[in-house]
């Protein structure tokens, strides 16, 4: 109980609300940013944050991390370019929705579900760090192995259209991924000579670049035709009742899946983004209109990516392993605080974990406050005419690709991928598979092989995590195959015409 | 964020203009006579930002001038040695720099270590070899012993690390069969030691601190010259009958050719900054170990660990 009291008055005192403030401010606008990632921010913050106290320090840090994930879904919203890889799953319904005149809608249902996924995460972080990190300390190469191949299940759904055509881009986005130094042995493929490619192709220049760039490309050449409508047409704000109840299940369903993928290290926002999104669907009563501007993609892209931030926060303090690459640079800060993340730290150090919980809650409530009452008028923005608009968002989109990497051949990357992007939008491939491909082809590689190096081949199914994982993967596939078939057969059979000549 | 760059550069160029100002006034002509920029190959946050920030504090109490650090992260730290290299010798900007400067050429960077002058090594952060909590093996020699008969699994921090290079080496010179595992950096290779997915793990001093300390480890030997004072009661490999040095080190290099005068006095600086208490204090919680080396002493040292890890790295 003491604890408990010791940790929240931490909290409560002038000079931590001031860095608390200021964590808000630097978060959102990183957020915004797209290419500029939380990491970036802590990792910047962290120089002028090592004289503090710690509990100031973790104030700063902490809620850039969660205002960060907030801006994030702005600009996915509205422009068609993830200010992160955690929000690339937002922009499947969140895009069309703001082509749709839902621009406002989609953004109040966006910051409403990632507080509610936060919150949920703090819970389960408060509540049962250590057993849950025991749980994540399960996961070695061949159990991630089958999580990746689960999740590339999802490429079936998220091609809408045409599944030829969504698993072409599925291929595209693995092959993208072999780019570069090969995970075990640290040989250079596809580089042609190339020096530039030698640490593979920037993951984040090339989303950007299909996403953003590429809208970008498209609406320049489409302009004259006047096809397509402006985003200033916001619509209303607040959800109905209705819409309220619609998004309850998909808010529900994705949850859990980013409260899981978020305790498992290595898997991150992304990968739980795309993962919420496709059980979602599963789940939904609209399956057709996802992909389409369906406000239950919204919720449930939104809070599985953001529930993911408890789970990184609970490997990085009960084990002392970062979660996510933004934990990797706190976990820096906090040696230097005198801070141990590890087991011993929820024994030792209670109020600490009050503080931490106390401090990403408050954020949390924070950020929502701010995004709900100046969300009018950061939409606001685009009703400026659109050749201002887009070359905003070009020059920031250069620059922020241009700050991941220090490197203008990082620039160049994004601009191709641009227009491979307008070439494939015209033809039909999608691209949300090839980003599913290029974030999940490394992760199924390196971990199919340094399985492979300790166990051999068995070890894949004698191990039953893996063997539970990758049996759902194959019904996950076989009922992909069938559905279609026997909803024809069905369709024959009840077709009378085709009943009496059978 | 750039916007925040784009201020302090501003507040930078202000800096300069006002010392500019000043020692025209004065006529300095000695070194240094304004601002030394220092770059760092990696991210803020992370073992090599964290020393040099340390050592660039300390200089500019003893040069007087301001040492502005400044992060070139990118393509293992070739990104930040490139762009040193091409700024003119005049001893204003100097840079980190880590044992990739061993490795790089041999991964097909483009980088020769010819093309820099050596002003100091000042850190080193040991490789150590840990097995997990549960496991039959206490000592080196048995771990070493039994992995003769039995193919052992060891995670590293990835292919071209010297992590992987001290299981590769320690296999080929007791003819254990050891399999190096690698991973996408030290702290997941930690997680698969704790996890019991593997046999052992060879990683640095900071990434195992956390699970020796709490008993989910042990660190079996430690691949340096001394023992470690994170690692109370663990004996070095040398000590135990295998005479093998790793360590992920780093000092502080400049472009080629900077004149003699000006590198005497940052060599003296440097030395000075990394026996300072400021600095001790800044690197010791993150297992890094303070050890200094002179600028020559250091190029004949990093053009041996070179040679080594071609040998390591070509296989």
């Amino acid at each position: 109980m003491n604890a408990l009291l010791d940790g929240m008055l931490a909290v409560f005192e002038p000079s931590v609300m001031l860095c608390l403030g200021v964590g808000v401010l630097v978060g959102m606008l990183v957020g915004m940013f797209p290419g500029v990632t939380a990491t970036m921010a802590v990792a910047l913050a962290s120089g002028f944050t090592m004289t503090l106290e710690p509990v100031q320090g973790l104030a700063v840090l902490l809620t850039i991390y969660v205002a960060a994930n907030f801006g994030d879904r702005i600009p996915s919203i509205l422009i068609n370019t993830p200010g992160t890889p955690a929000s690339i799953a937002t922009t499947f319904d969140g895009y069309p929705m703001a082509k749709n005149g839902q621009a406002g809608l989609a953004l109040i249902v966006s910051a409403l579900v990632s507080a509610i996924g936060i919150m949920a995460s703090m819970v389960l972080f408060a509540g049962a760090s250590v057993p849950l990190a025991q749980l994540a300390l399960r996961f070695g190469p061949s159990e991630m192995f089958a999580v990746v191949i689960l999740a590339m299940t999802i490429m079936i759904s998220i091609s809408s259209k045409s599944i030829t055509k969504g698993l072409l881009a599925g291929v595209i986005g693995l092959f993208i991924a072999t780019v570069g130094r090969d995970p075990i042995t640290g040989d250079a493929r596809f580089t042609f000579g190339v020096r530039e490619l030698n640490g593979g192709l920037d993951f984040i220049a090339v989303i950007i670049g299909l996403f953003g760039i590429a809208e970008l490309f498209d609406q320049l050449l489409t302009h004259r035709e006047h096809k397509i409508k402006p985003i200033s047409a916001l619509g209303r704000w607040w959800p109905t009742k209705s819409e309220y109840k619609r998004i309850a299940k998909p808010t529900l369903v994705s949850g859990m899946v980013g409260l899981v993928v978020g305790i498992i290290p290595g898997a991150g926002g992304d990968i739980a983004g795309l993962l919420g999104w496709d059980r979602a669907k599963a789940a939904s009563q609209t399956k057709a209109s996802f992909g389409k501007g369906n406000i239950e993609g919204v919720a449930a892209a939104d809070t599985a990516s953001s529930a993911t931030l408890g789970g990184s926060l609970t490997t990085t303090m009960a084990l002392g392993i970062p979660g996510d690459s933004v934990m990797a640079v706190m976990i820096g800060s906090m040696i230097v605080w005198g801070i141990q993340p590890g087991p011993s730290l929820f024994v030792n150090q209670p109020e600490l974990v009050v503080t931490i919980t106390a401090i990403m809650v408050l954020a949390t409530i924070i950020t929502l406050a701010i995004n709900l009452i100046r969300m009018p008028m950061m939409v606001k923005l685009l009703d400026l005419p659109k050749h201002y608009i887009w070359a905003t968002v070009l020059v920031f989109c250069v620059v922020g690709t241009y700050a991941t990497t220090n490197n203008l051949f990082t620039v160049t990357v994004m601009l191709c991928f641009g227009v491979v992007g307008v070439i494939l939008k015209r033809s039909g491939i999608p691209a949300g598979p090839i980003v599913l491909g290029l974030i999940l082809g490394p992760l199924a590689e390196s971990n199919l092989r340094r399985s492979l190096l300790i166990d051999g081949p068995a070890g894949l199914i004698n191990k039953p995590i893996s063997a539970v994982l990758i049996a759902l993967a194959v019904i996950a596939v076989v009922i992909a195959i069938s559905a279609p078939l026997m909803a024809r057969r069905r369709a024959k059979a009840s077709d009378p015409v085709a009943h009496s000549t059978s | 964020m750039n916007y925040l760059n784009s201020i302090v550069k501003s507040v930078a160029v202000m800096g300069l203009l006002g010392v500019a100002l000043a020692s025209s006034a004065f006529a300095q002509d000695g070194f240094p006579a304004k601002d030394i920029t220092f770059v760092v190959q990696a991210a803020a946050g992370g073992a090599s930002d964290r020393t040099s920030r340390a050592i660039a504090a300390e200089m500019e109490k003893d040069l007087g001038v301001s040492v502005i650090v400044e992060n070139r992260p990118g393509a293992t730290g070739t990104v930040a040695f490139a762009h040193v290299a091409e700024q003119p010798a005049d001893g204003y900007t100097i840079g980190f720099g880590p044992v990739e400067f061993a490795i790089a050429e041999h991964l097909g960077y483009d980088f020769d270590r010819a093309d820099y002058t050596y002003l100091g090594q000042v850190m080193n952060s040991p490789v150590v070899l840990a097995v997990p909590a549960n496991s039959p093996y206490n000592t080196l020699a048995e771990f070493i012993e039994a992995s003769k008969t039995k193919e052992m699994s060891v995670s590293n921090s990835g292919a071209a690390s010297s992590f992987a290079a001290t299981t590769f080496t320690l296999a080929r010179m007791t003819q254990a069969k050891l399999v190096g595992v690698p991973f996408d950096g030290g702290a997941p290779a930690v997680a698969a030691a704790l996890g019991n997915h593997v046999d052992a793990v060879t990683a640095g001093a900071g990434e195992t601190a956390t699970a020796f300390a709490d008993g989910s480890l042990k660190v079996l030997a430690i691949f340096a010259d001394e023992e470690h004072p994170k690692f109370p009661g663990v004996q070095t490999a040398k000590a135990q009958g295998y005479d093998l040095t790793f360590g992920a080190w780093g000092g502080v290099y400049g472009p080629a050719g900077i004149p003699d005068d000006a590198k005497a006095i940052l060599e003296e600086s440097i030395k000075k900054a990394a026996s300072s208490q400021t600095f001790l204090d800044a690197i010791t919680p993150a297992g890094i170990l303070p050890v200094y080396r002179s600028g020559d002493e250091w190029k004949a040292f990093v053009d041996a660990e070179a040679a080594r890890y071609a040998e390591v790295l070509a296989e």
